[in-house]
């Protein structure tokens, strides 16, 4: 555990001597609140509701993940600390959650950060807290599986850019997916299939203050998996 | 101590390392010497646990580094060739990242973090970024992280590069004097720092071994025949034809006049007796012979030179063999 916070440590300091958590942090707030007061209408609708305003994070984190995700392993291998890393006395795993875990923080802070948004809310109309606590642990849990997804790909990718990109791209997918599902009829097995595939589809129970096991479940599994996928290609290293 | 035994590694197909074996003591420098591709940094890799063997086995004291790499890992220091650091960090968040990733505590983590900033000459950029620093001060930036822990092996591939020649002797010095109680590894392509630091050379050449031995003994089995410079002046006509007097003389590499009686000359002399000359002192040395000679001729020596053969040109001897057999296979 030390070791994994050894790393996670690390991770926090280098993003925040350097503009990127800012610029990332500062980018989100950014365009969620300009989309919340000027593209949602929240002022016309009347209503003390944040649907609309969560509806849109799966797309939003389709940019914020890649950009807090892209240095991970992409960054380490340019600069040669990759070899640093391996040689320490870390496990592969332990190197993998432990950058995991300072993206997620990242995440995690630009997130809080919103928290601002419903408080205002709530002085125009009463709120259900319920609701909120749900609609945030859904963005946290998707981002957390994106996370996973895009530290994997950096963990691929050749530089910066191509892990960004192929993150946005990746992740653009898993969100637009369920959108194709109503070609295949509606209940049929293709058509749940492509649904259970997608972040957003998933997402949307989150957003209605819902907490599905089967979403949680999906989040987790995704996470998991491809943390291991992270894991085993760092380990493959030693006999290529 | 470090063993390696039938060490062999291949990436893809092509085999980087064929079967090496040696082993290095504790209190003891270890050069690896090469030309590039020689297999001197995949051998380090492997040390390391960073690259498994694809067979044989890497012993770090005792312990098989494919078998139990955190455990090889945690006594080993690395400094690898491209001297991995973090740009966005100063000199000291990197040695508190090792400190933390070395599992120091409190007490013992201060005075290892002091003693690697004060061995490296590190304390006056201690808070500066990493990526302000000259080349100079990345290097031994790197050496600290290496060091931190007081590992009781060091593997440092290329650690003076990028010095000037004032940091490379501190540097050289700081190596030596942690060899006295580490097993140290350094590879290299500057045959001078095998000669001031290493204790036992191993000359690699297309992943095998050439040569081992300390760089006198390499010397001494490589040397087919000794060469003696000599100048001198002498009161009568003189030509190159008089030298052939020298007892045991093979031939002469160069013979000029310097005017006003004065002549340079390099003479090829069979090896002086095999082993050293000191325990047997009936045999007549190269330069004796030719004192001798100079006196019987009532010549004056001005100098008398004995070349030793430098391991520079073994290096280029050894390496090019090695890579001719390479060519004819």
């Amino acid at each position: 555990m030390n070791n994994v916070l050894a790393v996670a440590k690390r991770e926090l300091k280098s993003a925040f001597n350097s503009p990127v958590a800012y610029v990332v942090i500062l980018g989100y707030l950014l365009f969620t609140g300009v989309y919340l007061y000027f593209i949602s209408g929240f002022y016309s609708l009347g209503q003390a509701d944040l649907r609309g305003y969560f509806s849109i994070m799966p797309f939003v984190l389709v940019f914020l993940v890649p950009a807090l995700t892209m240095r991970s392993w992409a960054e380490e291998r340019r600069l040669g600390t990759y070899e640093l890393l391996l040689t320490l006395p870390f496990t592969e795993g332990q190197l993998v959650i432990g950058k995991f875990l300072s993206s997620l923080a990242l995440a995690a802070i630009a997130v809080a950060l919103t928290i601002p948004v419903p408080l205002c809310a709530s002085m125009l109309g009463s709120f259900d807290v319920g609701v909120l606590v749900a609609q945030y642990a859904g963005v946290l849990l998707e981002a957390a599986a994106a996370i996973a997804i895009g530290e994997w790909i950096s963990s691929l990718a050749k530089n910066q850019v191509s892990a960004f990109l192929g993150t946005v791209l990746v992740l653009l997918a898993l969100v637009l997916v369920d959108r194709v599902s109503s070609f295949f009829g509606s209940g049929g097995l293709v058509a749940s299939l492509i649904n259970w595939l997608s972040l957003s589809y998933h997402f949307d129970s989150f957003s209605r203050g819902v907490i599905d096991s089967r979403d949680l479940a999906y989040y987790v599994s995704a996470l998991v998996l491809f943390l291991y996928l992270s894991s085993w290609g760092l380990n493959r290293r030693k006999w290529s | 101590m470090i063993e390696l035994r039938e060490l062999k590694k291949s990436y893809g197909g092509v085999e980087a390392v064929h079967g090496v074996s040696f082993t290095a003591e504790t209190g003891s420098v270890l050069g690896l010497l090469g030309p590039n591709g020689a297999g001197k940094t995949t051998i380090m890799k492997i040390l390391t646990g960073y690259h498994f063997p694809s067979s044989g086995q890497a012993l770090i004291d005792g312990i098989d580094v494919a078998e139990n790499p955190l455990a090889v890992k945690r006594r080993v220091g690395y400094l690898p060739e491209s001297v991995p650091l973090y740009p966005d960090l100063t000199v000291g968040e990197y040695l508190d990242f090792a400190s933390d990733a070395r599992g120091l505590e409190a007490p013992a983590r201060a005075a290892a973090i002091e003693r690697a900033v004060s061995s490296c000459g590190l304390s006056g950029v201690y808070r500066k970024r990493i990526e302000e620093l000259s080349k100079g001060y990345k290097q031994r930036t790197g050496l600290a992280q290496a060091i931190l822990h007081d590992p009781p092996i060091l593997i440092l591939d290329e650690p003076t590069t990028g010095l000037d020649p004032n940091q490379i002797i501190e540097i050289r010095e700081l190596i030596r004097s942690l060899g006295k109680s580490k097993t140290v590894i350094l590879s290299t392509h500057i045959l001078q720092e095998v000669e001031a630091i290493c204790s036992r050379v191993i000359i690699l050449s297309e992943g095998r071994v050439a040569a081992q031995g300390s760089p006198a003994e390499i010397g001494e089995t490589l040397k087919g025949e000794e060469r003696i410079r000599l100048r001198f002046r002498s009161s009568s006509a003189f030509d190159s034809s008089r030298l052939s007097g020298i007892p045991n003389l093979r031939s002469v590499a160069s013979f000029a006049p310097e005017g006003a009686g004065v002549f340079a000359a390099e003479l090829v002399m069979p090896p002086a007796s095999a082993g050293a000359p000191e325990a047997s002192p009936q045999k007549i040395e190269a330069g004796e012979a030719v004192f001798d000679w100079a006196v019987g001729q009532g010549i004056k020596l001005l100098e008398l030179e004995r070349r030793r053969l430098s391991l520079e040109e073994i290096f280029v001897k050894l390496t090019q063999e090695g890579s001719q057999e390479g060519d004819g296979k």
